[in-house]
This record gives C-alpha cells, sequence and structure tokens, in this order.
C-alpha cells in the first residue's frame, strides 16, 4: 500500500484546474486586447496611409508637420492643408476616404484624430531638440513610410528614453529638470 | 485519464471564457484615456501649437483701467498679467484682474439670447439673434416714430472711450435724452468736490510713488480706492524705492482696511467727523505759520472755529495727535492728502473732500511730484466723456419708472438691484416698465427682471478702447482687443447697438453705417490720427494703428498734462461750511454705525460670481466665504458676543442676519459688514452666501454730489442665539504665551 499526497489533493485538482484555466484565459485575453482592441494602432476616423504619402508620393515628414522643427509639438496638418493638396489630386476625389475629409473641409469641422503618440503632462518633452540634435523621425516613431494606419511602436516610458539619453551621451540627459521642470 | 464530464467541460469553458473577458478588461483598464489631436481647420498665420503668444488689452473688472497682456495657447486664454508698458498697471495685476479668466470660462455664462415670459423667475426661452433684435428694433423704431423716444431709457455701468460715445450717438439719435450711467464705486462725491476745490471734475493724478508723507482720509488705496494695482506699486516706491528715505503713511478711518494695516499710524476718528479732522489739521497749518499763501487773512478766519482743542472733542482724536501730523505733513517736502471710502459717503462728502484737498493747498502739493496733478480732460482720441450720476440719478429713473414715463429700459454692465439700498425700490419701479432689455454676459438681481436678454462677449472677446480715469498725468488711451474667440453665440455689446440701429432704421444706419464695433472704434482712431497726429510724422495710420494694438496702449509720457491747479480759497471756504455727517436713526434707538465696506475680491458685488475669489480669504479677517459683522473686543463684551454668534443687523431701513467677527482693528461702537455677498440671482458660485449690507444702508446722501451717502446709517445689534462657525485661515488672535510682541507685552 503506498501513500500518495496525489489522493490527499484529489478533492483539490478539479477547482485547481479551473484556476489554472481563468488564469490562462486571463493572459489570452489581455493578449488578444493588446493585439486588436489596444491603442498602439488605434483606428482613425479617416484611413488615412502614411505608406501611400511618404513612400509612393515621397512627400517629407516635415511637410505636414510643420510645427516640428521649430516648436515642442510636430503639429497635425490642418484641413486645410489636406485639402491644398487634394484639391488638386483629381484621380483619389471620388475615392470614400478622400470624400470623408471633404466632408469634413465643406463643415469646417476639425478631424477629430486619435492620439497614438502621447506623454504624461509633467513630462516636457520638445520635438525642436530632438530635430536640431539630427535625429530622424523614425528613430522613435518606426517605420512609419510602411505602415498605413500608424502603430506605436516604443513604450514611451522614462526607461526608453533614458536609454536613449545614456547610449547617446546627451548632455544633462539624464538630470531630472531636462525633462521634469 | 478519466473522462472530463460534460457538467465539469462547462465549467471549465465557463471559468476560460470569464478569464478570457477578464484579460480583455484589464488591458482596457490599464489603457490610457484615448485623447484626440484635434488639428486647426485653418490655422492663424501666427500659430504654433505649444508656444504661448501674449496678446495686450484693457482689464474690466473695475473701473481703474489697467493695462493686461493674456497668454494665449492654441486659441485658448491661459493666464492674465499686467502689461509691463502700460503706465497704469505697468506689468502688476490684482486678484480681480487675474480672475478674468473666471469671466470668460464662466459656467454661467448666458450663450444664447433669450426671452422671459414671467418677469423675476429663472425660466427663460431661447430665441434667435434675427427674432430678438427684430422684435426690439421694432417696439423701439415705432415709439420713434411716434415721437416717445423720450420713453426710451439705457442704463449703463461705468463706461469709458468709444462705446460710451456709441451709446450716447445711438440715445441722441433716437431722439431721448435718457442715457446714464450708475456704478456704486464711482466716486462722485471726489469729483464734485475737485471741481470745487481744482475747478475741474476730471480725476486728478495723485502722485503716491513720490510722495513722503501720505494721509488717507479712508481712501484704501491698496484695495479699492480708483485705481489700486497702480497705488500699490506706488506706494511699494513711497516705502522702499528711494535709498535712505522712507515715506511715512497715516491712515483715518473707522475699520482698519489694508492701506491701514499698512500705515505707520491709524486713527479711527469718530465716523463722519473725518472732514472737521483734515480742518483742524488746516487750522494748525495756518497758525503755525507754515502756509505764507497771499489769502492768509482769509484761511485763518475761516479755519478759526476748528481750533485743535474743539477738533479733538469732537473727532475724539488727541490734540497732541492733530498738531503732531499737522507739523509732519507741513514740514515734508512733498506730502499728500487724499480722500476716499467711508469719508467720501457721509452726508457731507463733498464737504469733507474740500476740506482734504485744502490741506494739501496749504501745503503746497499742488502740481508737483509727490503731489495733486491734474489730468487733461481731452484725451486722444476724443471721447462722451459721461459719467455715473450716483444716488440722484437712480432715484431719477426710479421716480421715472413709477411715474410710468418709462416705456422701454435697456440696461448693460450695472446691477442696481443689488448695489441700491433696498428703499430706492428699483425693482419694483421696473415692475412698471413695459419693456426691459438686458444687455449682459450674466444673469443678475436686474436681468432677472428683463424680458429679453441679449448676451454679450466678455471683455476679453470685445474690441473697445478706454481713457484711464484718474489718469497718470499725461495722455493715455488704451486698447482691446479681443485676444480669444467668441466661446458662445454671444455678440460684442457696441455690435449689438449697431445691428439694433439697424433694425430701426431710419437717419441712425446713415449716422452709425458701422458694420462692427471694430471698425467704429479703428474709423474714429482714423479721424483723429488725421486730424491730429500725422503733421510731420513720417507714420502711416496702418501702422500706427498696428504699433497701438501690440503694445495695447497709446501715451505721451512727459506732454502737458492738465496745467497748474487752481485752488481758490473762496468756494473752497464756502464748501466746508458743513464738516460732521448727519446719520440716519438717532442715537439712542441705533446706538451703532454701520460701515460697509468694498472688498478687494468683490468690490460693490460684481465679482461674487468668480469662483476664484470667491475662495480667496479677506486679507484683514482671512474669512473666507459668506459675510461677517466685524465688532471690536470691547463693544462684543458689553454685549455679551462671542465669534460666529448670529446677529440682527437692524437699521432704519431694513435688517440682516450675519455672525458676528471679532475684530480689534475697528473702532468702538462701529460694525463693519463686507459688501458683495448676499446674491439670489448671480450663477452657481454666488448663490446662497451671505448677506448685502447695501440693502439697509438708508437713502441719505451727499447734498452736494447726489452720491450715496452709504456710511451715514446707524444700526442697533440683537444677539439671535443661533450659532454659524465663520470659515476662515487664521488660528486663534491670541499669542498664548509665545511672547511674540516682546517679553512683557502678552496678551495671553
Amino acid at each position: 500500500m503506498s501513500i500518495s499526497v496525489l489522493d490527499a489533493l484529489q478533492p483539490a485538482k478539479k477547482p485547481a484546474l479551473i484556476v489554472l484555466v481563468l488564469v490562462f484565459g486571463l493572459f489570452v485575453g489581455a493578449w488578444v486586447h493588446g493585439k486588436y482592441f489596444s491603442d498602439r494602432s488605434p483606428i482613425q476616423p479617416i484611413d488615412f496611409s502614411h505608406r501611400i504619402h511618404v513612400t509612393d508620393n515621397e512627400i517629407p515628414c516635415q511637410h505636414c508637420h510643420i510645427y516640428a522643427e521649430r516648436t515642442p509639438v510636430a503639429g497635425v496638418p490642418s484641413v486645410s492643408k489636406c485639402m491644398g493638396c487634394h484639391n488638386s489630386v483629381p484621380s483619389v476625389r471620388e475615392s470614400p476616404e478622400i470624400l470623408k475629409l471633404a466632408t469634413y473641409w465643406e463643415n469646417r469641422e476639425p478631424i477629430p484624430w486619435i492620439k497614438v503618440y502621447d506623454l504624461p503632462d509633467y513630462v516636457h518633452f520638445t520635438h525642436k531638440r530632438h530635430i536640431k540634435a539630427g535625429l530622424a523621425c523614425q528613430e522613435c516613431h518606426g517605420p512609419v513610410e510602411t505602415m498605413d494606419r500608424i502603430t506605436r511602436v516604443a513604450t514611451m516610458k522614462m526607461p526608453w528614453c533614458v536609454d536613449c539619453h545614456t547610449e547617446r551621451e546627451v548632455e544633462h540627459g539624464r538630470d531630472c529638470w531636462t525633462c521634469h521642470k | 485519464m478519466s473522462k472530463i464530464s460534460r457538467r465539469d467541460l462547462l465549467q471549465y469553458i465557463g471559468a476560460g471564457g470569464i478569464g478570457v473577458a477578464g484579460g480583455v478588461l484589464y488591458g482596457e483598464g490599464v489603457q490610457r484615456k484615448v485623447e484626440l489631436l484635434i488639428p486647426q481647420v485653418i490655422p492663424p498665420e501666427d500659430y504654433s501649437p505649444g508656444v504661448a503668444t501674449w496678446y495686450n488689452t484693457v482689464c474690466n473688472q473695475c473701473s481703474a483701467g489697467c493695462g493686461i497682456s493674456v497668454r494665449i495657447r492654441e486659441g485658448k486664454a491661459k493666464k492674465i498679467e499686467g502689461n509691463p508698458v502700460h503706465p497704469v498697471s505697468r506689468g502688476r495685476l490684482c486678484a480681480r484682474g487675474q480672475a478674468g479668466l473666471n469671466v470668460l470660462y464662466n459656467p454661467d455664462r448666458i450663450r444664447t439670447p433669450l426671452q422671459r415670459a414671467d418677469r423675476g423667475s429663472e425660466n427663460t426661452a431661447e430665441i434667435s439673434w434675427d427674432d430678438a433684435l427684430t422684435t426690439i428694433g421694432s417696439r423701439i423704431g415705432r415709439l420713434k416714430i411716434e415721437g416717445n423716444a423720450g420713453r426710451i431709457r439705457l442704463l449703463t455701468g461705468r463706461t469709458r472711450g468709444h462705446l460710451d460715445e456709441l451709446f450716447a450717438q445711438f440715445m441722441n439719435l433716437l431722439g431721448s435724452e435718457h442715457y446714464q450711467q450708475y456704478d456704486f464705486t464711482y466716486p462722485s462725491a471726489l469729483a464734485a468736490a475737485n471741481k470745487t476745490s481744482f475747478g475741474t471734475d476730471v480725476l486728478p493724478y495723485y502722485d503716491i510713488e513720490n510722495a513722503d508723507f501720505l494721509l488717507s482720509f479712508g481712501a484704501d488705496y491698496l484695495g479699492t480706492w480708483l485705481s489700486p494695482v497702480h497705488y500699490s506699486r506706488a506706494y511699494g516706491n513711497l516705502r522702499q524705492g528711494r535709498q535712505g528715505q522712507r515715506g511715512k503713511t497715516v491712515q483715518v478711518e473707522p475699520r482698519m482696511s489694508l492701506s491701514g494695516a499698512a500705515a505707520d499710524e491709524w486713527i479711527a476718528a469718530r465716523p463722519g467727523t473725518e472732514g472737521l479732522l483734515a480742518l483742524g489739521i488746516a487750522h494748525v497749518l495756518v497758525s503755525s505759520g507754515s502756509y505764507t499763501g497771499n489769502d492768509r487773512d482769509e484761511w485763518s478766519s475761516a479755519l478759526q472755529a476748528y481750533s485743535p482743542s474743539m477738533v479733538s472733542a469732537e473727532t475724539e482724536v488727541s490734540e497732541d495727535t492733530i498738531v503732531r501730523i499737522a507739523e509732519e505733513f507741513g514740514a515734508s517736502t512733498a506730502s499728500l492728502a487724499i480722500a476716499g471710502g467711508a469719508t467720501a459717503a457721509g452726508t457731507n462728502a463733498v464737504a469733507s473732500i474740500v476740506a482734504v484737498n485744502a490741506l494739501n493747498h496749504l501745503a503746497g502739493n499742488l502740481g508737483k511730484p509727490g503731489g495733486v496733478i491734474l489730468n487733461s480732460a481731452q484725451t486722444f482720441p476724443a471721447a462722451a466723456g459721461s459719467s455715473p450720476a450716483g444716488l440722484q440719478g437712480a432715484l431719477d429713473l426710479v421716480a421715472a419708472m413709477q411715474a410710468g414715463d418709462v416705456e422701454v429700459l435697456l440696461v448693460h454692465d450695472t446691477n442696481p438691484v443689488f448695489s441700491l439700498p433696498d428703499n430706492v425700490g428699483f425693482r419694483q419701479a421696473m415692475e412698471n416698465v413695459p419693456l426691459i432689455i438686458a444687455l449682459s454676459s450674466f444673469h443678475d438681481e436686474t436681468t432677472v427682471m428683463a424680458d429679453f436678454i441679449l448676451p454679450t462677449n466678455t471683455y476679453l472677446e470685445s474690441w473697445g478702447d478706454d481713457v484711464p480715469d484718474p489718469g497718470v498725468g499725461f495722455p493715455v488711451t488704451s486698447l482691446s482687443q479681443p485676444v480669444v474667440a467668441p466661446l458662445y453665440d454671444t455678440l460684442p455689446v457696441g455690435d449689438i447697438i449697431l445691428s439694433l440701429a439697424r433694425q430701426i432704421g431710419g437717419e441712425l444706419p446713415i449716422h452709425m453705417p458701422w458694420a462692427s464695433m471694430e471698425e467704429f472704434i479703428k474709423d474714429r482712431w482714423r479721424e483723429e490720427f488725421d486730424e491730429r497726429m500725422s503733421e510731420g510724422q513720417d507714420q502711416n495710420f496702418e501702422a500706427f494703428w498696428q504699433a497701438v494694438l501690440e503694445a495695447g496702449v497709446w501715451g505721451q509720457p512727459g506732454a502737458a498734462a492738465g496745467g497748474q491747479p487752481e485752488s481758490s480759497s473762496s468756494p473752497t471756504i464756502a464748501a466746508i461750511a458743513d464738516p460732521v455727517s448727519k446719520f440716519a436713526g438717532d442715537e439712542t434707538d441705533y446706538p451703532f454705525v454701520l460701515h460697509p465696506y468694498l472688498t478687494a475680491t468683490f468690490l460693490d458685488g460684481r465679482g461674487a460670481n468668480l469662483p476664484w475669489l470667491q475662495e480667496l480669504p479677506d486679507p484683514m479677517t482671512s474669512v473666507v466665504y459668506g459675510s461677517w459683522a466685524e465688532l471690536n473686543p470691547v463693544t462684543a463684551d458689553e454685549l455679551g458676543i462671542e465669534e460666529g454668534d448670529v446677529l440682527e443687523i437692524e437699521s432704519p431701513a431694513g435688517s440682516i442676519r450675519v455672525p458676528a467677527f471679532i475684530f480689534p482693528a475697528i473702532r468702538p461702537g462701529v460694525v463693519a459688514v463686507p459688501i458683495g455677498q448676499g446674491h439670489t440671482s448671480y450663477g452657481r458660485y454666488a448663490s446662497d452666501r451671505g448677506v448685502n449690507p447695501i440693502h439697509i444702508v438708508a437713502t441719505l446722501m451727499d447734498k452736494q454730489s447726489g452720491d450715496l451717502a452709504w456710511a451715514a446709517t446707524r444700526v442697533k445689534i440683537t444677539n439671535t442665539g443661533e450659532r454659524l462657525r465663520i470659515v476662515k485661515t487664521d488660528g486663534v488672535t491670541r499669542t498664548l504665551g509665545r511672547q511674540i510682541l516682546g517679553p512683557g507685552n502678552d496678551h495671553g
């Protein structure tokens, strides 16, 4: 007659399995959410493609994001800027996404884009300095020119910032006051 | 391996499902809130996101006319500061000015034109601008055609610059002479007294900055008097701006104000006798030989009666003090005497102020640095120059309304129902007016009686110009511009008047052809520029206009001011004959003197709907929210009153219930209640807070100026036995053995 703890655990086996399944389910749910429902790549009000604009039509980033070089924020192009070009691009004038743009313009309404890259208010990040330092947009924003829908590629958390500042030996790059005023 | 039963399988699937759902919910929970990235539809040229632009304009929170700079980011106003190049504010700003953002973003702002079926009720219906202007325009137009334009009245608050001219022109073209202003804070008595003393009612520049002995009769120049931001800066210079020379200040008032607390000496003369005290000092100046003018004999005989012993007995200020102050005042190279507050609010207000002006004459303070410097009446550009008419003007209007002589009443930027005594009966008289139209950004006690409410832009959304009053000794004109686009479906008040003119038709649109206030002001400035300034200058008007718009102000420092003040002795001597104020209520029935006072936060109550000002503790008592009645500890002891006891304060005109606050810096026998609270329909932040002491003020007035004598009411006090805890930021006022006042000088 052998003594096994398994027998003693027998009554606990089923609840343990249920908990296991539940925990596994949690991981699956979180993964599914991250993959398909997260804010890393939100569905935008207009299905705008950076690939078409940057790769196919060779428009430089700062042609539209005009404030990046001189202000803290890069800025999304104004609706008038979009229409400025699209008025003279008859080939896509009737495509459904461009019709959406035209509707915003006719109603004089801004397009409510969803923010993909966002920093908390206590971080004083400025685009201007990073552009002046010679960084390419892609260093932080990833291969935007290949993306149809923008996907966030970096965590945008402090360790990520500090790693880069350390690696590049940025002057005062690790001082608290550089980013937290 | 045992087979899994159907029951178990379902349980596993259920657990898995709950797990997945939980995981998704977890992911959703830790995800940041969705933030939008809203582009401009058409960006303005000078716009950069994240970069602030400062626009200069004019503050409208009181009548001082400070220049302000407003910080704008992404088209939103974020912060207001003083305009550094404006000679009134010189880069500084008071709490009321800072709270201008609360005016702009106030949730109680009126957002569309409203019509009210039932006067006094809060229920209103939205109507369109077209409907409102058509209805009102046709009513006014019909009166004009019938020749009854005199039955149309326009009542506004203190209005200057070209808005004043627009109002005056509109009413003139209609054929009505009844455009008038009412502002509780306007110093009518000071203007009238200066007319007597100096021959002009344009308020002079009191050069506190360069004075070395400042004698203030009731004027709280650091808190509420005329131009507090300017004078606060000037006070700093008086004290510390000059190497090795510290100016001295003396304050005469029954209840210590902020200026009293900052003074070297605080003198609580018997209320109503401040003018007499000034005459006592004048007596010493003349009799001691300090004054050496040609008319010395006239002064000497006129002041004969006001010997220090007689004045001392009446004012309860010691003879020594009177003589000492007179000697210091006469000996100072730059002494200055000013009058305001309760001194300028008795039945003898003009007489008292003339007596104070006489001190400046006798000590030789007129027309020199550190003294009284006249402002020129006319500065660029010229405007109508109306001024508020005090209590007399309000009484005339009430009488006309009661007699049924008013068919249409237009009200703008003034709240007479709140800031007049109840006995005047303004609200009741309004019932007799068939059509009342309020042009206002907020609901208040007066607009609640209006049939139509036309919502106006706030001053941060409007064009305008202003000649500060009092000025700064040289010609100055400020220009206001909208610093943000209008938040709601509102219009600038000038544009409403111009639209009404177009609706009414006839010769009005011919003489008032401007499409907007902006066009009107620019047009007028261009005319003035062509007439006066273009000669010998290379500048063209557009460049000039842009420069003024950027600076927010135009001025000519060093240019001739209003000339040398003429102070002839005979009108002054005639005016000082009646130096003691009379009081409503006799002393046996009403043993205490009521001292309502303007606060640096609410002024006459207009600031009470701004939350930042509501949460600002009073600088003297540290009390925040609500009203209180200040009593001297001696008076309180006699009556057995403690802090928080709810008192019934009854005057011959009415009563209020307010908790007591024991305050050592008030004369025994005086009860002081701050003005500003006690609103009934002024939005969420002002409601259910405190009481309005103006309502129980008797309707006495100064005979010579017609100004309300709001410091001339006697009251009696009853302890109701109820208690109300006073909210204050102070702890205890006692030293609790810490010997803060030095050894042997501890009041426990």
